[in-house]
């Protein structure tokens, strides 16, 4: 994912200053990391020298001045040329939680009992964003879905690696 | 083609061989009926005997034979009642023939064979025991019963599979249209105006033929008989479609204002297929409707002390006939009751989990029957009686007791009817209590 | 409150349930889960009253609820138990608000009063437009929370809810269970889910999970997901979607 057209994408709405991005960066993407001040500037700059935003002018509210950017028309077909492109499909099989399923039913004995706390620690989880989308805002909903769904699918692996893993038991049984 | 049907036949369910059955059984009535019908009108007129006089003097013997026929329209709802059982089965079964590829043609084909063969095996049986009967009343009557009508036998036996195969050919039509068609169950339709039609169409035939006092316009007196018969079927048909209407306002109003749980269930059902509760009563409605009639005429003559043999025997034979329309429409009501359990049997599943007794589940049974019946038996008894009434006017205005007597004679016929189909609805009960176990909950 | 001790139970040669043993306390929030033909059904059956187990004992709210005969056990489930299927399984005849006044009436309660109860719940779950329609002309969301309404309305101890979301979208899913559970806290009433989604068994306070018959995890509140045991304190009069103890 690109920084810069996340920033894009915030200035299509309308011109704002560099604290502005910031915040509402964090607000509107939860679950992402939060972005740093440095990161902020230092990708308006680049997204400036490349023409896609200028500098509308500055803004002061109380405190210092600041400087308001605005996205250029090259700026909106730039977004609307990424918008348009597809993410690769990723499946992350190279996750630490892959690799230690794998390994739990490889060891045998132990299996089931590291995959039924796998379970409880994921549901757990599950319990607290859904908790939290009960009171969240729009953005916060959004966030917990997301996170909540791949939590399920992870679960339902796991489900599935349960059962493929008694079932191959058999057969090695017999 | 032949094939297909053997192989079905084979792999049929024990509700669906049961079907098949009874099915057969109604043919084979029918066709006992109507061929004493038919034989009827020949009989020899000369020879009087006492009592037989209602078998062989004119009108009697005529209204004997009317009688007769009409007993066969019973018959025929208990044949199509019959039909209705195990549909769900059967469609889901014909659906599966479209999906592997049959077309709709040979879909309704084989539901036709279905039927024709059950109609086919039934009404040889009862062309047979009915050939054996005449053959006995030959031998003890002599020349009184002539031979030769009997050879309309085969004409009714295949007039029967006829109708058999044409109810066949119905009973696919749902699956016709589309091979998933059986997922989608389509709600039942209310009344239409056509069932008022048939009722005006018979009033129509009705006053025509007596208008020209025995005399018709196509084919003289015979035709008068036919135009009388079919009048007369006619409007029985159109009456019993028309107490859909009836059994639906019925059940709305006691709906509206129900303190009871049960009646208002029981009410709701009714009402939500009021021409399946019109159908299953139709048989019971009639029954009520000459009961209430014979008993209205029967109540001017109770009065007379020269009661002869030929009235006496008459009026046995009369209630005898009653008699088989009640038992052929209790027959037609059990059928009715099998199928509405099936239709309800997971909302009473469903309910009972919940908490509700299996006993108030009973109730809600009786009470259908009650708030379908109760509407149904009186209106025909007052029919039955008004119309006897009506005509007889002047016997009645010198006999003062003999409407009271009518009046009571009607109330208990009513009373029978709904007494009918409330005892049918009990004998459900242990099938509701075996069909409410919890099995019924599995999801999918 | 709710206590099944080694319960047994099959279906011709089919085990249901092998030994399983399960703790609910009042007020608590608590999901079934675990594979197809695990039992989870069964259980629910067992614990509601609707079936008898071959062998061991249910309890509810310290009395035996197996050994009553089922006049006895019928009761008891109209006066504190609420079920929740998972197709709704309306009475297709009778309207919505029809369809929550009818287990009250057979509760013995007055036509006015029951009447009153229902149009408040439908109210309360966002189908009062609905109230006059019969389930054929209700979609799946709606129906659902007909039957949620039907279900509280008698204002049960405990609410017992098998695949409440499994023929629903997940966004209508999502509000069903919110209204259930929100519901439930708000009423006090216990509630168990049986279910085969995660997403689902999030909305509980402890899942108990079943394999083959047997719990394998969350058989009392001990061992359960939530370790503090007081659930619903937080959330009793919180939003529609029902918070979790935390």
């Amino acid at each position: 994912m690109s920084t810069g057209h996340v920033l894009l994408g915030l200035l299509s709405e309308r011109p704002k200053h560099g604290y502005e991005l910031k915040k509402e960066h964090d607000q509107r993407l939860p679950g992402a990391k939060p972005l740093a001040y440095g990161q902020v500037y230092a990708t308006l700059q680049r997204l400036e020298r490349g023409g896609l935003t200028e500098v509308a002018g500055t803004a002061q509210e109380g405190g210092p001045e600041r400087t308001v950017h605005a996205i250029t028309e090259a700026g909106r077909a730039e977004l609307d040329r990424w918008l348009a492109e597809i993410e690769a499909p990723a499946p992350y099989v190279a996750s630490p939680l892959f690799a230690r399923v794998v390994v739990a039913t490889l060891a045998g004995g132990t299996a089931e009992e590291y995959l039924l706390r796998q379970r409880a620690a994921h549901l757990t989880r599950m319990r607290e964003l859904t908790a939290r989308k009960a009171s969240g805002s729009p953005a916060q909903v959004l966030a917990a879905d997301y996170a909540l769904q791949h939590l399920d699918a992870d679960l339902r692996w796991i489900e599935t690696a349960l059962e493929r893993h008694t079932v191959l038991k058999g057969e090695t049984d017999a | 083609m032949i094939t297909v049907v053997r192989m079905l036949a084979r792999g049929r369910s024990r509700r669906e061989r049961a079907r098949g059955r009874l099915m057969a059984a109604g043919a084979a009535l029918a066709t006992v009926l109507l061929c004493a019908a038919a034989h009827l009108t020949a009989f020899r007129l000369d020879a009087r005997r006492g009592a037989l006089g209602i078998l062989t003097e004119k009108e009697p013997r005529l209204m004997v034979a009317l009688t007769l026929a009409l007993l066969a329209v019973p018959a025929a709802a208990f044949i199509y009642q019959v039909s209705r059982l195990a549909t769900a089965t059967r469609e889901r079964r014909l659906a599966a023939l479209r999906l592997a590829g049959a077309t709709p043609r040979e879909v309704r084909l084989t539901g036709a064979a279905e039927s024709g063969w059950s109609a086919l095996a039934g009404g040889t049986l009862g062309a047979a025991v009915y050939l054996l009967a005449a053959l006995v009343a030959r031998w003890s009557l002599g020349d009184v019963v002539p031979v030769r009508p009997l050879l309309w036998t085969p004409v009714v036996l295949a007039a029967v599979v006829l109708g058999g195969a044409l109810s066949g050919l119905r009973a696919g039509r749902h699956v016709v249209a589309s091979p998933l068609g059986v997922v989608r169950r389509a709600r039942p339709r209310g009344p239409r105006v056509r069932d008022l039609a048939l009722v005006a169409l018979g009033v129509g035939l009705l006053a025509a033929a007596l208008a020209g006092k025995g005399r018709f316009l196509l084919g003289g007196k015979y035709g008068a008989a036919v135009a009388i018969a079919a009048g007369a079927v006619l409007l029985l048909f159109g009456l019993v479609l028309a107490t859909a209407w009836l059994i639906r306002m019925a059940a709305r109003r006691a709906g509206r204002g129900a303190a009871a749980p049960e009646t208002l269930l029981a009410a709701r059902m009714v009402e939500a297929d009021p021409r399946a509760w019109a159908r299953a009563l139709s048989v019971v409605g009639l029954t009520v409707f000459f009961g209430s009639a014979v008993g209205a005429h029967q109540a001017l003559t109770v009065f007379q002390s020269d009661l002869t043999a030929f009235q006496a025997a008459s009026y046995a034979l009369l209630y005898l006939a009653l008699l088989t329309a009640m038992v052929t429409s209790a027959g037609a009501l059990v059928a009715h009751q099998a199928e509405a359990l099936l239709d309800h049997r997971r909302s009473f599943a469903v309910l009972a989990a919940s908490g509700v007794p299996v006993p108030a589940l009973g109730r809600v049974l009786t009470r259908q029957a009650l708030v379908a019946a109760l509407p149904v038996c009186v209106v025909s008894a007052v029919a039955g009686t008004g119309v006897v009434v009506l005509l007889l006017a002047e016997l009645y205005a010198r006999r003062p007791g003999a409407l009271a007597v009518s009046v009571a004679g009607a109330a208990a016929m009513a009373g029978i009817g709904v007494l009918a189909a409330v005892l049918v609805a009990r004998a459900a009960r242990p099938i509701l209590r075996r069909w409410v176990r919890p099995g019924e909950l599995r999801a999918g | 409150m709710l206590e099944a001790r080694t319960l047994r139970k099959s279906f011709g040669r089919t085990t249901a349930l092998d030994g399983a043993s399960v703790e609910i306390g009042e007020g608590e929030v608590v999901a079934v889960t675990g594979p197809s033909g695990s039992g989870k059904s069964t259980l629910l059956h067992c614990l509601a009253g609707i079936i008898r187990p071959e062998a061991g004992e249910v309890l509810f709210a310290g009395r035996r609820l197996d050994t009553l005969d089922e006049d006895a056990r019928t009761r008891l489930r109209r006066e504190n138990f609420g079920v929740v299927f998972q197709f709704g399984e309306l009475v297709p005849e009778l309207t919505a608000e029809e369809n929550v006044v009818l287990p009250l009436l057979f509760g013995g309660r007055g036509r006015r009063e029951s009447l009153e109860a229902a149009r408040s719940w439908l109210e309360r779950l966002d189908v009062a437009d609905c109230a006059g329609q019969r389930p054929a002309e209700l979609s799946g969301g709606q129906l659902q929370r007909v039957a949620v309404a039907r279900a509280l309305a008698a204002e049960p101890r405990v609410i017992f809810a098998d695949e409440p979301t499994g023929a629903l979208d997940s966004l209508a899913g999502e509000r069903v269970m919110g209204e259930l559970v929100g519901a439930a806290r708000e009423s006090r009433a216990t509630l168990v889910v049986v279910t085969h989604d995660n997403r689902v068994a999030a909305y509980a306070d402890r899942e108990i999970a079943l394999r083959d018959g047997r719990v394998v995890a969350g058989a009392t509140a001990a061992t359960g997901g939530t370790a503090d045991g007081t659930p619903g304190e937080a959330a009793a009069g919180a939003s529609a979607a029902g918070g979790v103890s935390r």
